[in-house]
């Protein structure tokens, strides 16, 4: 197995993670707590991803991200940011595949907190922010914690959209997976080997941490 | 602080919200004094409560504590559950379980020093008779011990209100003694108004300076306890506070201070109240009186005294036995009324009077007991 590849796999999957919080928690909070007109469409985009092949998702990554399209000229041209073919890429592919899963089980955690809680802590004075940090997320944080376990490791273990959008550079964007499939093809059976039972580790570490987290007893 | 506040009125509550059902139309005012927002469940008492909280909306009207506005469709106001400055006490208290009770009721002082927090968690902790149990997490309370932590988390922030839904219907009996004494207490201590909710006709009366009267979603009388336990206007408000005795009466005369009632075919006298504005009655209208069961003065048969008003021979057909208290039902001589009389007495005066064994009694009714309402108008 080759170092180079564990390290990419964990700094794509801890991007991808922290991308899923920021951008799923939000959505999580708002399914969990607004019925509005449009929700089930809501749900139903934000739980594609799961369903769709991965090549499929990262095929229209590319696309977008890319020079084909306006947006991606506009990423490189004025903001000189490149995503493709960089592991800062994979990880909002792996991000993209990995959020539906963080929001589903943080929107369950969240749907658990009475939300008479949420209303007397804002006679209490304080804000929604601050209700939400002070009470919400304290008491979602066994689904949110299992949330973030899932996705960490479908980030790490992603493969069909990683490799549309970031390719397979050694060193720069070859992730665990990536590597076992290139292995196979070099006929280096026993990098294919090594790489895949560290992939079986850090799918089972997120597993325990996973269950850790739903069995956290509320101090 | 009985019923001239209305002139300086703390709380001036106008708020109207469509609801499933009915619509809600609630207006009162109240002094700095124990409001008990009293009626059967699903009256809007909650959603009123909930409105003035911020945490529910008012279609309009205007929400007013002393001279600060908390909401005004009139003139678009509308100030945020955050800046309302109200204590809410929900029903089931809705204590944060991750917190302890010090850091519950530190809650509300988020923006205070350190020393401070500590300080009034202390004042609060003893004020509640919580001493000892600051470090520990609510479900390690028993339900009196959330209540009153949730009480102390309420008052922590000084608010200018105390809000209190339905504050006893998740505990004991045995437990609302204790508690409505020390809401009492902490409202004569604050200086605050409180407004509780509740369904209860016993923690109504023992709480309630004031009483609002309200079903399905309409103010049916609002004032002192006194006058609406006691003078309740209409037969509606009478059946809701546990009037049992309700009696179809034909007025026969009226003296000083005084009306002579026909009650089927007995004279029976009813007092007028000065400080109530029921309407004159005339001679020959048809009225309904009320007498609480518990205001019958009853006597054995032959232990008779001439000479006193509303006297009446009666004997008992019918009890009802209860822990503490006995409901009897007595049949007037010579009466042809329809309903038989509903009594309460405590089980040790109907021992006493040997009422097990002799069944003709004697009543005596004070005419101030005998309130004529004055019709289904609210």
């Amino acid at each position: 197995m080759d170092t180079s590849d564990l390290l990419i796999t964990l700094q794509v999957a801890g991007l991808a993670t922290l991308l899923s919080l920021v951008v799923g928690l939000p959505i999580a909070w708002v399914l969990a707590r607004y019925r509005f007109r449009g929700r089930a469409v809501v749900e139903a985009l934000v739980t594609l991803p799961l369903v769709l092949p991965p090549t499929v998702v990262g095929y229209y990554l590319l696309r977008t991200l890319g020079r084909g399209s306006a947006f991606g000229r506009f990423l490189e041209d004025d903001l000189h940011v490149q995503l493709v073919f960089t592991w800062q890429g994979a990880a909002i592919a792996a991000a993209v595949l990995s959020a539906p899963l963080l929001i589903r089980t943080a929107q369950a955690g969240f749907e658990e907190v009475d939300p008479e809680l949420e209303r007397v802590a804002a006679t209490l004075g304080r804000s929604r922010l601050g209700v939400f940090f002070a009470v919400t997320l304290p008491l979602a944080i066994r689904g949110v914690g299992a949330g973030v376990a899932l996705a960490f490791a479908r980030a790490a273990g992603e493969f069909g959209a990683t490799v549309m959008v970031a390719g397979n550079i050694p060193g720069e964007t070859r992730t665990l997976p990536v590597s076992v499939y290139d292995a196979v093809q070099a006929g280096d059976i026993g990098r294919a080997n090594a790489t895949a039972l560290v992939l079986i580790a850090i799918s089972i570490t997120c597993l325990l941490l996973f269950s850790f987290a739903t069995r956290l007893v509320r101090r | 602080m009985r019923d001239g506040n209305a002139a300086m009125a703390m709380v001036n509550v106008a708020v109207r919200r469509r609801m499933r059902g009915f619509d809600l139309d609630i207006a009162f005012s109240a002094g700095t004094e124990m409001v008990v927002l009293f009626g059967p469940s699903g009256a809007g008492k909650s959603m009123t409560l909930k409105t003035i909280a911020g945490i529910a909306r008012a279609d309009a009207g205007r929400i007013a504590i002393g001279d600060r506005v908390l909401y005004d469709s009139a003139a678009d106001i509308d100030v945020p559950v955050r800046q309302r400055s109200v204590g809410y006490v929900p029903q089931g208290f809705a204590l944060f379980p991750h917190l302890s009770v010090a850091q519950n009721i530190a809650f509300g002082l988020n923006g205070a020093s350190a020393d401070r927090r500590r300080d009034a968690v202390r004042e609060l902790v003893a004020a509640t008779g919580l001493v000892g149990l600051e470090e520990r997490r609510p479900r390690q309370l028993s339900g009196g011990q959330q209540q009153r932590v949730a009480l102390a988390r309420a008052l922590a922030a000084q608010p200018a209100i105390l809000l209190l839904d339905e504050p006893f219907s998740a505990l004991d009996t045995a437990l609302h003694a204790d508690l409505r004494e020390l809401i009492s207490a902490l409202q004569a201590e604050r200086g605050i108004p409180v407004l509780i909710v509740t369904h209860d006709l016993s923690d109504a009366f023992s709480l309630g300076d004031r009483v609002i009267v309200i079903e399905a979603g309409r103010v049916m009388q609002q004032g002192a306890r006194e006058d609406i336990f006691y003078r309740p206007a209409t037969r509606r408000v009478a059946e809701l506070v546990g009037t049992r005795n309700i009696l179809p009466m034909a007025v026969r005369g009226i003296g000083d201070g005084q009306v002579t009632l026909d009650w089927a075919g007995r004279d029976i006298e009813a007092g007028i109240y000065p400080s109530h504005d029921a309407p004159p009655v005339s001679v020959g209208q048809a009225v309904e009186a009320s007498i609480r069961p518990t205001q019958i003065m009853i006597r054995r048969q032959g232990d008779t005294y001439e000479g006193r008003r509303n006297v009446f021979l009666a004997t008992i057909v019918r009890e009802i036995m209860g822990a503490e208290v006995y409901r009897l039902f007595a049949r007037i001589d010579g009466s042809q009324a329809r309903d038989d009389l509903e009594i309460e007495l405590p089980t040790y005066t109907y021992f006493r009077l040997g009422l097990d064994r002799f069944k003709e009694i004697e009543l005596s009714i004070r005419p101030e007991a005998v309130h004529i309402m004055h019709g289904d108008r609210a």
